[in-house]
């Protein structure tokens, strides 16, 4: 599990994951918090729910996430 | 960040426009103040359905009318953006919410913005606060139909997301939403809304979780004959057979799915489709929309010698299921978990209860990485559970047909090359048993998509779920629509409860024949309710209530539920907590014009920044503060009031008093002059105010005649 619950990330780009849809597009440079990581086979390919500020939870890819702080 | 609000650039064009005189045509000038007036009510909530088709038509006039090259202009751009944005400003009229924040009174709460289900927060807390439960489950049941549910087992992203948490810990929303249920339910208001009349037309779902249930919730209300096929005896889906009754009773889930059942949903219980029915068999019944809410109940193996040798070698998902069933047999007196997720904990605390005398968790990583929630860990620990961190197995052993033990190496994590991530590596050498009756995997779960067979069409991720477009749940199969955990893999309650929403949505644009939505719908503000008033020091000093759990030895032998709930008095004031993010949008206007125009910098208020949140201390308004009231003038939202009431200048935030200052009167005319503090600022700045004398406090206006009366004696009446 590369992301815990709580932490603070930065959609910092976009990816060619299947889970990314272009509605995305519009969320790269948002920060948030992760409210439900990868709980179960801490597989690195996962989506994972993030609270963004003031633009809703989604389920991103990881690849296009960043730590804010750790 | 944001993109910017059509809504708020179409009047900003608009004002632009008028202002510069270049509409010379009179008619051409009134049809453009008429659009800005129009789209100024959008802005501010005002509008009504028939707003959106006045704007249009009104454009259209304009364009026929329009002469000048700034009338054509304005005119293309109107239409262009009605073209291309018409979605956000029904958006705007339909929800009281702007998600760009541009337009200041539909700003969204974040509490709001984070939950899934898009609940209005702030409202129902205020409610809550003000002893209204029963009207704050009515406003949380527009958004979610499982209010008790959710206030027991949500994983809360509203909390996380809850700006009082920058002051000190987040609202504590999940449990004042389980006492409002509750307490409504206790008083018979806990009441379904009305049906919208018969549509003559039928949509099946499949799975009786919360996604499915909350699609049917809503499609039942808008008038659809609904029916939901569970291949389990009962409904509830992961919620019933996958969260312990420990942690959510059975009652609450059986009272909430009756509520579902009272508007006419019909459940057909141990049916399992594509075994017991067919698509087409339903497409002959008349069946004309399909919701597959399948979940993710197939349990991945863990891959490792031994694993299928003996029978008390299980899954932690089938253990949970059987037990949620009545099934109250001991499994084994010493039962290992593998994994570190909620199902090991869960599953690791059901066998405390079913009477195992050691139960251990075995996790690869260490507590730190642990994915299960804080406090379901620490609650594991305290009944008994004991972890063995850093712990990889590598085989089950077995004598006579019966496990022993499971076979370890001990690990320590290491960061590949390129990899933020830390990885568990076995050392060499380091073997090790833990001593085991029964050995249960918890490493995750999938999708069982065997009864899905005859939907060839039917489009797969590459992570075995069920491709669908997240703004309308719809899948590559025309009339065919999916949520919950077969679409998103295992997650939250609250995540397939948003999702059925947006589903039974999706369904009732798909049989009407409209459009689906190209982003997920912007949440809904259900109401604006008054400010509960509370002193500032109230508001700092209150702090978020300790949960009371049930004692422990019962915590080990019964299935009581562990967390007892809040008392009332505690409920009604982390109620007061709130910050009413639904009206302050947190811009920060009232913090510049104190400190840069007024130079007092009275407001603490570190709260505002999401990113570098600093200290926020209410209190401490009242130190500097003069009551001059520029804060509220430039306070775009009304979140910042001030008013004179009982003597007293009062300034508030949100209902929160930062600061109340006596009003001195005119001695003169009796005529209101301001606290003394602001009155000693305007002195020190403009020399102007009570210098008649030191002791005697005249108004501008009473000193001004009085200034002049001397000079007055000689004059005749009527020139005075």
């Amino acid at each position: 599990m590369a992301f815990r619950k709580g932490q603070r990330v930065e959609v910092f780009k976009k990816s060619d994951d299947e889970g990314w849809e272009s509605y995305m597009d519009e969320f790269i440079g948002c920060h948030g918090v992760i409210t439900d990581p990868d709980t179960a086979i801490n597989d690195p390919d996962a989506l994972v729910e993030v609270s963004l500020e003031d633009r809703g939870t989604h389920r991103f890819p990881q690849d296009c996430l960043r730590l804010l702080d750790s | 960040m944001s993109e910017k609000c059509p809504v708020s650039e179409t009047i900003a064009r608009l004002q632009e426009t008028i202002e510069s005189g270049e509409l010379k045509n009179p008619r051409c000038r009134r049809i453009a103040e008429e659009i800005l007036d129009l789209v100024e009510d959008i802005a501010w909530g005002g509008a009504s359905e028939e707003h959106l088709p006045t704007v249009r038509s009104l454009v259209q006039e304009f364009e026929e009318g329009a002469q000048s090259a700034a009338g054509i202009e304005l005119a293309a751009w109107l239409q262009m953006t009605l073209e291309e944005s018409g979605e956000v400003f029904a958006s705007h009229i339909t929800t009281h919410n702007c998600a760009t924040g541009d337009c200041d009174k539909l700003t969204p709460a974040p509490c709001q913005m984070a939950c899934p289900a898009g609940i209005d927060v702030p409202t129902y807390v205020t409610l809550i606060g003000m002893g209204k439960d029963a009207e704050a489950i009515e406003i949380i049941r527009r958004d979610n139909p499982f209010p008790w549910v959710c206030g027991l087992v949500c994983t809360r992203p509203c909390e996380f997301m809850c700006v009082r948490g920058r002051i000190d810990s987040p609202v504590s929303i999940k449990f004042l939403k389980a006492f409002a249920a509750e307490r409504a339910l206790s008083e018979h208001r806990y009441k379904n809304p009305p049906k919208a009349p018969d549509k003559g037309k039928k949509v099946c779902i499949i799975g009786a979780g919360p996604g499915g249930m909350s699609a049917a919730y809503y499609l039942a209300l808008k008038g659809y004959t609904v029916r939901v096929i569970e291949a389990l005896p009962v409904a509830g889906g992961m919620v019933m057979v996958g969260i312990p009754r420990y942690r959510l009773p059975r009652e609450v889930i059986d009272r909430e799915v009756a509520m579902i059942e009272d508007l006419g949903v019909e459940f057909v219980y141990n049916t399992r489709f594509g075994t017991d029915v067919t698509m087409d068999q339903l497409r002959e019944e008349g069946f004309e929309a399909f919701l597959f809410a399948i979940g993710a109940h197939k349990a991945f193996k863990m891959g490792i010698p031994g694993e299928k040798d003996y029978p008390q070698v299980i899954e932690a998902i089938d253990l949970l299921r059987r037990v949620a069933l009545g099934d109250r047999h001991v499994p084994g007196r010493r039962a290992v978990i593998i994994g570190g997720g909620n199902v090991a904990i869960d599953a690791a605390r059901t066998c405390l209860r079913l009477g195992c005398e050691e139960v251990t968790i075995a996790y690869r990583r260490t507590r730190r990485e642990m994915p299960a929630d804080v406090e379901e860990i620490e609650q594991a620990e305290e009944e008994g559970v004991r972890f063995s961190f850093l712990t990889i197995p590598i085989k089950v052993e077995g004598k006579d047909g019966r496990v022993t033990a499971l076979h370890c190496h001990r690990a320590e994590l290491v960061r590949r090359e390129g990899s933020s991530r830390m990885y568990p590596v076995p050392i060499m050498g380091s073997d090790f048993f833990i001593e085991a009756d029964v050995i249960i995997g918890a490493i995750g779960q999938r999708v069982d998509s065997e009864c899905m067979h005859e939907l060839e069409d039917l489009r797969w991720t590459r992570r075995n779920t069920i491709d669908v477009r997240m703004a309308s749940m719809e899948t590559s199969m025309e009339g065919v629509f999916a949520v919950g955990d077969a679409v998103t893999g295992p997650a939250t309650v609250i995540s397939a409860i948003g999702g059925g929403k947006r589903a039974a949505e999706a369904i009732d644009r798909y049989l009407e024949g409209i459009p689906q939505p190209k982003m997920p719908p912007v949440p809904v503000r259900r109401a604006r309710v008054p400010f509960i008033e509370v002193p500032a020091s109230t508001k700092m000093t209150l702090k978020r209530p300790e949960m009371p759990l049930l004692n422990l030895d019962r915590r080990r032998t019964t299935y009581q539920q562990v967390e007892l709930g809040y008392a009332e008095k505690d409920v009604r004031d982390e109620a007061i907590r709130c910050l009413r993010c639904d009206i302050c949008k947190r811009c920060g206007e009232c913090v510049k014009v104190c400190r840069d125009k007024m130079g007092i910098d009275a407001l603490q208020l570190g709260y505002l920044d999401f990113d570098h949140p600093v200290q926020t201390d209410f209190r401490l308004t009242e130190e500097r503060c003069i009551c001059c009231g520029a804060c509220a003038e430039n306070c775009p939202n009304g979140a910042m009031q001030i008013e004179d009431r009982d003597g007293e200048r009062i300034l508030s935030i949100c209902g929160t008093i930062l600061n109340r200052q006596k009003l001195v009167y005119c001695e003169e005319c009796g005529a209101v002059m301001g606290p003394a503090k602001y009155l000693d600022y305007i002195k020190k700045r403009f020399h102007t105010v009570g210098q008649i004398s030191a002791d005697h406090m005249v108004c501008e206006a009473c000193a001004r005649k009085r200034a002049a009366a001397p000079n007055l004696g000689g004059l005749p009446p009527s020139n005075i």
